[in-house]
């Protein structure tokens, strides 16, 4: 059993980590609180950029365009958005085993990997890392979500890839947040509503109205599931934080029962070799005189 | 587009709303909307056919019970139907939240960067920048002198 002096030393080092929890905890809530806000704000926009490019894709016009023409697949994109930092449970395993099991299915793959937990994981799973974002800070978030779709659109352009996936953590709530993965490009269409959009008029014209609105979608899409990873990245690390300090102060309860039961034992031992020597002393006095 | 309005007797004005990706940022009702367009101007009047544009960066000016607003948009699209229009930009400012000294200095870097030679992607960059900053000067001044309007000579595409 260890000594008391190691219990006292365990305690303290507990307790200081259970500091760090805290503060990281705390860190993590007011950042969650940040993070929900920016993606309350750019939800409306994609969902609207969705439904306009869904049922453009049913214009007669548009099905010939290069962002919406289904053609054959040998070589696929992946977009992995992971985090860069730690300490946030499965999070970043995952929406990694996610995507490594969507990758399964096939192709060539090439990736664009954001976040530095990616890009370690997929370097030693030996995937093609065409471009690997890291260390982007919270308000850069926007323009680095813009320079992917820029990427994404030249890569996609010039034909190395021929569709494009993009795997994210979808927030729902703080308790639950899921990994998916979605395909980007060739864009989907939405048959279900196939009505009267041919007589509506494109200023100044389809294909210009596609060649902008599509690298916007695309943008809010990324910025989307950029915000979307941030929320459930932050959640993740709080309620980890939270069961971590839980654990914690569990541990440092149970040391101090020890370390009392130590020191009651201690003194008890004490007090009985004293009792006992006491009792020796006195035996042999009394027969001595 | 005078007897398209009577088509509309009860209502005879835009539903606008301006989505940003910082959430919904401007709802309102509007008589008129004169919006810049990639190749012009485009005036909105209510019961307009279903038009879907491409934005470019100006003015968008907003006409409602003769009093007009100026918001400075960037970029983006309009759907437009004959009461409604949805504009999604990635940048749409109020006069009174654009700062004037930043635009100032936008303009006279641009300006100063127009003398140099360059490539044709910087070029096209500070092009960016100084029509940008034009345009933010302008709709700041607007809230200065409310009756300050000028279009720039540019022809409206009503249809």
């Amino acid at each position: 059993m260890s000594s008391m002096r190691d219990i006292k030393q365990r305690i303290t080092n507990i307790s200081s980590v259970e500091q760090i929890i805290k503060a990281m905890d705390m860190v993590a809530s007011t950042k969650l609180l940040k993070a929900r806000a920016q993606l309350d704000g750019v939800r409306p926009i994609y969902h609207e950029l969705k439904r306009i490019t869904e049922e453009l894709g049913n214009n007669s016009n548009a099905k010939s365009h290069i962002f919406y023409k289904e053609h054959e697949v040998r070589n696929s994109l992946y977009i992995v958005l992971t985090s860069d930092r730690g300490l946030s449970g499965s999070y970043n395993a995952n929406i990694m085993a996610k995507a490594l099991e969507h990758m399964e299915q096939g192709k060539n793959e090439k990736l664009i990997v954001v976040g530095s937990k990616g890009k370690e994981y997929f370097k030693k799973k030996n995937k093609n890392i065409i471009h690997a974002v890291t260390d982007v800070n919270d308000t850069q978030v926007y323009y680095s979500s813009e320079k992917v779709a820029k990427w994404l659109i030249d890569v996609y352009l010039s034909g190395e890839v021929d569709e494009v996936f993009i795997a994210y953590t979808h927030f729902k709530t703080v308790l639950s947040s899921v990994p998916i993965v979605e395909k980007l490009l060739p864009l989907a269409t939405n048959p279900a509503k196939e009505t009267d959009y041919s007589n509506k008029n494109y200023e100044p014209d389809i294909c210009t109205f596609i060649d902008n609105v599509v690298p916007l979608y695309l943008h809010m899409n990324l910025f989307r599931a950029y915000s979307e990873s941030h929320t459930s990245e932050q959640a993740a690390r709080m309620v980890n934080m939270d069961a971590a300090g839980k654990n914690a102060s569990d541990l440092i309860e149970e040391l101090n029962h020890m370390y009392n039961r130590k020191r009651q034992a201690d003194i008890t031992q004490e007090l009985s070799e004293i009792v006992g020597s006491v009792n020796v002393l006195n035996k042999g006095g009394r027969n001595e005189s | 587009m005078a007897d398209q309005q009577t088509n509309f007797p009860n209502e005879k004005k835009i539903n606008l709303k301006i989505t940003t990706p910082r959430g919904v940022k401007f709802v309102e009702k509007a008589d008129m909307l004169i919006m810049r367009c990639v190749d012009g101007d485009l005036g909105v009047l209510p019961g307009h056919a279903p038009v879907s544009a491409v934005l470019g960066d100006g003015i968008l000016h907003i006409f409602n019970d003769g009093v007009e607003k100026q918001l400075a948009v960037f970029g983006g699209i309009a759907q437009i139907e004959s009461k409604n229009v949805d504009i999604f930009s990635t940048i749409a400012q109020h006069p009174e939240e654009i700062d004037l000294e930043r635009a100032r200095a936008d303009r006279e870097k641009a300006e100063a960067a127009m003398q140099e030679e360059a490539e044709e992607l910087q070029i096209q960059n500070t092009q960016v920048l100084l029509r940008r900053s034009l345009v933010r000067i302008e709709v700041s001044s607007h809230l200065e002198e409310a009756d300050y309007y000028d279009d720039g000579g540019n022809e409206d595409e009503d249809n």
